[in-house]
């Protein structure tokens, strides 16, 4: 496989927590050009969806409603979507097209 | 972002290595584009998504998406000066050369913008996405437009162009395809947190 990542799209920063949530106290990990770099959250908190599978558009119709926002991507002529609904528990997917490792990152 | 292989800590904004073993390594970012499944389902016929829960039925951030003054968990910093930091807009780097371009631009017209020394074309495409190309042919310039008349997109050689693909769809220069630009769609306090030169095309 191609060592390539490439980062395939970014729409909110940080919104992590569902409202209501209590934030829990930032921990400094790290300091990079005078700023600080907090955790929130263990490593893997938010499940990164690993070995992704698809399915057809005439399945996916029944599953999705046509204003449902998809993020999406064409690769060597493939054509992916991914719900960001679903996104919004997984923030990242670690997936593969036309030999090249992709993150689609939300 | 973190990698599990090396515990390097990532910018999802801007796709580069900010701590750990591969600081300073830049990820290649992708033309993605974020619209509603009908519309990319018309546009991408053969389109195959992401096996998905039934009971994913709306989204958990609806309110954050909602709050104005939300932006980001804390001590976001952005330049908050030059419009609300909630404010969508669609940005486009190339090195250290930022664009941050609103929906009103882009309704029923292109962009044109410069990053750095490269001339650069926005618009939105037919599956509702937003679309940047570098509006370059072997080296030149093109000098794209598009014509409101017949809604074409054309060039000074008088070629057409499709900017959903772009693909030269005819004219002297028909065949050509233009090198795409990664666009994100991003709230503009988290663009502007990560890119603050970045220049702001609106209306």
């Amino acid at each position: 496989m191609k060592k390539l990542i490439a980062c395939a799209v970014f729409f909110g920063l940080m919104a992590p927590f569902p409202s209501g949530a209590e934030l829990p106290e930032p921990e400094v990990v790290a300091t990079i050009g005078g700023e600080d770099v907090y955790q929130l959250l263990p490593v893997g908190a938010i499940p990164a969806i690993d070995n992704p599978k698809f399915v057809s558009g005439k399945k996916a119709d029944r599953q999705m409603r046509a204003e449902e926002p998809v993020l999406g991507v064409v690769i060597g002529g493939e054509a992916r979507a991914y719900s960001l609904w679903q996104l919004d528990a997984h923030e990242i997917v670690n997936d593969e097209i036309d030999g090249s490792a992709i993150a689609a990152t939300w | 972002m973190v990698d599990r292989e090396t515990g390097t800590l990532w910018s999802q904004v801007t796709g580069r290595a900010i701590d750990g073993e591969h600081r300073g390594a830049q990820l290649q970012k992708l033309e993605a584009i974020e619209t509603t499944w009908k519309q990319w389902r018309e546009a991408h016929p053969n389109t195959r998504l992401l096996k998905k829960s039934e009971k994913v039925r709306s989204s958990h951030y609806q309110t954050y998406f909602d709050d104005p003054e939300k932006m980001g968990l804390f001590r976001a910093q952005w330049l908050a000066e030059r419009m609300p930091g909630k404010t969508l807009v669609y940005g486009a780097s190339i090195g250290p050369h930022a664009v941050a371009v609103t929906d009103g631009a882009l309704d029923d017209s292109l962009v044109l913008a410069s990053l750095g020394e490269t001339p650069v074309v926005m618009s939105r495409a037919r599956d509702g996405g937003v679309r940047a190309f570098v509006a370059r042919v072997d080296g030149n310039e093109i000098g794209i437009q598009l014509d409101v008349e017949t809604d074409e997109v054309t060039d000074a050689s008088g070629s057409t162009w499709d900017l959903s693909s772009g693909l030269c769809i005819s004219g002297p220069r028909s065949g050509s395809r233009l090198e795409s630009v990664a666009v994100t769609p991003v709230y503009w306090f988290a663009w502007s947190g990560f890119y603050p030169n970045t220049q702001v095309i609106d209306r």
